[in-house]
């Protein structure tokens, strides 16, 4: 389950996973309120791995939209009291 | 099946067309193009409805039409689409560029004719812009490399095509709804 704050925002627990040839991050598990949308996750990762842009998955082979919101990604995709996200960086369209 | 050794490609059962609309207004917070009667000012001359300063957009709301084509060369399914306002007017690339989501317009800096590209619908014969199919098989091997229950069972091809879709659709700003996922 999500931890619980003591403010009404539940937290989430996200994980990163670097996958194909992407580095691997220093430190890899946070806590983001469920109320943030899952673009932050991709900024976030974004902004330390220097990259403009990213391919960011969950573990069912499912690409969320940006707008969708942590605790929802978490209640769908979440599994012992975390939610995995992968990212890799080779994003090539053609 | 072997996932580490699946290209990723969709190995060709069949063709697939899936016609799919998206209006493209619901991602427009600005328009505040009023829908309803301006009746509110009618019976003073003094009053000014400032809401239909914006009129002359309303004919101006995009829609998307949005088609799935497999391509036998790739040997994946290629996302076409086109773009016209209610008045039937078609969208140019500029105009289509503006409006996609944010992170759309990043990667058509850095990629542009790699990425979207105008291309003859192959089978209405039209104009239409496609989403570049070269990287696919590599993206969609990843998505479901860490896919454990994949490994097991293989992948259906509605399970393939629900994981391409939540990745193309994002291009131009399509959501799908996680409902779908939970489904049997």
């Amino acid at each position: 389950m999500a931890a619980d704050s003591p403010s009404s925002v539940r937290k989430v627990v996200v994980h990163l996973r670097a996958t194909g040839d992407a580095p691997i991050l220093k430190q890899a598990k946070f806590k983001i309120p469920g109320t943030d949308k899952f673009a932050k996750v991709i900024d976030f990762l974004c902004r330390q791995l220097h990259r403009e842009t990213l391919f960011v998955y969950v573990n069912s082979a499912f690409s969320p939209n940006p707008d969708e919101l942590v605790i929802d990604l978490y209640n769908n995709f979440g599994f012992d009291g975390k939610l995995v996200v992968n990212y890799a960086c080779s994003m090539a369209w053609g | 099946m072997d996932i580490l050794s699946w290209d990723g490609t969709l190995s060709s059962g069949g063709r697939i067309l899936i016609i799919g609309e998206h209006n493209s207004q619901e991602e427009h917070d600005e328009i505040s193009c009023p829908q309803k009667e301006e009746t509110s000012c009618s019976e003073k001359e003094e009053l000014i409805d400032i809401a239909t300063l914006v009129q002359s957009n309303c004919s101006k709301v995009p829609y998307y039409d949005l088609h799935i084509i497999y391509s036998a060369s790739y040997r994946v399914p290629v996302l076409f689409f086109r773009a016209y306002y209610s008045d039937g007017e078609p969208l140019g690339f500029n105009a289509i560029e503006k409006d996609l989501p944010a992170h759309s317009a990043k990667a058509l800096l850095d990629s542009k004719w790699t990425f979207i590209t105008q291309e003859e619908h192959p089978y209405l014969n039209r104009p239409w812009f496609k989403l570049h199919p070269c990287g696919t098989s590599e993206w969609m091997k990843l998505l479901f490399h860490v896919d454990v229950s994949v490994a097991k069972n293989g992948v259906t091809i509605e399970l393939y095509l629900l994981s391409w879709l939540s990745v193309v659709g994002q291009v131009v700003g399509l959501r799908i709804p996680l409902e779908m996922l939970n489904q049997p």
